[in-house]
């Protein structure tokens, strides 16, 4: 009787909580025919076998050059937005379906050009700043093409190829601010013109 | 209950739990909780960057400066308790401990999204370039985000409070998959597009052959985004999978006591994040070149 009441008096003193075990039974590693960590190595090498075969395979379409891929909307028909040199080869990156006739006449890129920078006059003056450059900055143009789209918030406004060398379509033209656009609306068309009749 | 029985797997594994130094998990919290600010305050300060893209940016930037933050606090704390001072079995701490752990939760979703958001935002602006800024509204991105972080937020209290179902875990492993998937194929559609653009301008007189560069670098970003993306999200989701379907295999159980160092990657994706996204933007470093200077002309101007 004493030892119980001396038992049930200790239960007072038991503190309880809980134990976590990751596995209630342990895990043998006996007879392994592998290494231990063989998940952990085919999954990293794996990983990078991905990874290099998808850079393989990007640089391969870079050399050969990609099946021409559709991404032309019959409902952006009406609306044609040309970069200068590249009128010549047709539909244009960003979407914009072919001239209605594809004759490619520079006359009817000028007239177009008039109709768009009303429209879209702050992409079309960065169009226009990238034709208005020298040759010498023509190495950059089709980086800077890729990344400036006809998004009239992304406008090139700096005069030289401010990207550098950054790659196509991830990096953000810097973006033109109300004020410089005034300006330069004045000051491109006439050189755009002039220099797509000069091609 | 026994404490000498406390873990008798750590008797018989011989895979033991590879442990991180919580100094580790503090600096890279740190790292990133500085960069992704700087991000922020970029994005908020100049208004040429209130736009959709860069939008999506700075929640991403967001979503990384509350997860390395939590993550910090989280560490913090673990010092304290290694210090003694906290009782790691209160009901106050394993509150505190679950917050943390749905913060990270939703933080870790969040980025997901937001990745995913930055990639559909860059498909529409090429693909759908003169309906962009119909689709793409201030008003709408707007509802976009909040849509995001009322998702992310639930989730990642779902998830902490009921870790233990496997629709959880299923549910992450899914979304990692669906956002890989979706990443590849949309990235991979844009880069044929700017080749294919490319390859017309080479053909053209007076082009130069300045576009096989551009091309190499062009796939060496696309590679770095994908890869990293990879990298740092695929050993969690593969643990997550090899605690549903092999919690007894050795092999499993090897890949298992890894579980710190993945978790080394997946909060080092918030420090890589600005660099693969943010910076590579021109304006938003010339902001902190104006940031810069003008901070550094109130210096000289307090010294002079």
């Amino acid at each position: 009787m004493s030892e119980y009441s001396n038992r049930s008096r200790a239960g007072a003193d038991y503190e309880w909580h809980y134990e976590y075990y990751e596995d209630e039974e342990p895990v043998s590693f006996e007879g392994l025919r592998a290494n231990r960590y063989s998940i952990v190595i085919g999954f990293w090498v794996g990983l990078a076998v991905f990874v290099i075969f998808m850079f393989f395979v990007l640089t391969l379409l870079t050399k050969t050059g990609a099946p021409h891929p559709e991404m032309c909307d019959a409902s952006m028909k009406p609306h044609v937005l040309i970069g200068c040199e590249l009128e010549v080869g047709g539909s244009l990156a960003l979407s914009l379906p072919p001239l209605p006739d594809q004759s490619r006449s520079l006359f009817h890129f000028y007239i177009h050009k008039e109709e768009r920078v009303k429209t879209h006059k702050d992409a079309l003056i960065g169009r226009g700043m990238h034709c208005g450059r020298g040759n010498a900055e023509r190495a950059d143009e089709d980086e800077h093409f890729m990344s400036s789209f006809n998004i009239p918030n992304f406008v090139n406004s700096e005069q030289s190829s401010s990207l550098g060398h950054d790659d196509f379509l991830l990096s953000e033209p810097p973006i033109i601010t109300d004020g410089q656009s005034d300006e330069l609306k004045t000051a491109e068309p006439a050189h755009l013109c002039y220099d797509i009749i000069r091609h | 209950m026994n404490p000498s029985a406390e873990s008798p797997s750590s008797i018989h594994t011989d895979c033991a739990e590879v442990q991180v130094p919580g100094q580790v998990f503090l600096v890279i919290a740190v790292a990133s909780l500085s960069e992704n600010l700087l991000v922020i305050v970029a994005v908020i300060k100049n208004k040429n960057l209130h736009s959709p893209m860069y939008c999506f940016i700075c929640n991403l930037a967001v979503f990384n400066t509350i997860s390395s933050f939590s993550k910090a606090l989280e560490n913090i704390l673990l010092l304290f308790k290694d210090a003694g001072r906290l009782n790691s079995r209160g009901p106050f701490e394993l509150k505190i401990d679950d917050i943390m752990d749905s913060l990270l939760c939703m933080c870790f979703l969040g980025s997901i999204f937001s990745i995913l958001a930055i990639a559909v935002d860059r498909y529409i602006s090429i693909f759908h370039a003169l309906r962009y800024h119909m689709l793409m509204t201030m008003r709408r991105v707007l509802i976009i985000l909040f849509t995001i972080w009322v998702l992310c937020g639930t989730s990642g209290a779902l998830m902490v409070g009921f870790f233990e179902a496997a629709t959880v875990k299923i549910f992450f492993i899914v979304l990692f998959f669906t956002a890989l998937l979706l990443i590849l194929l949309l990235y991979v559609h844009m880069f044929l597009l700017a080749r294919h653009h490319a390859n017309r301008i080479a053909s053209m007189p007076g082009a130069q052959a300045q576009h096989r560069k551009s091309g190499l670098r062009g796939a060496l970003t696309l590679t770095i985004l994908i890869g990293v993306f990879v990298a740092c999200w695929a050993p969690f989701s593969l643990h997550l999978l090899i605690m549903m379907i092999c919690p007894e295999n050795p092999y499993c159980e090897c890949y298992r006591s890894l579980f710190q160092l993945h978790v080394v990657l997946l909060v080092s994706h918030a420090v890589i994040d600005p660099a693969i996204y943010a910076f590579r933007s021109v304006e938003l470093r010339n902001t902190y070149k104006k940031m810069l200077l003008s901070s550094a002309s109130r210096i000289c101007k307090r010294c002079a």
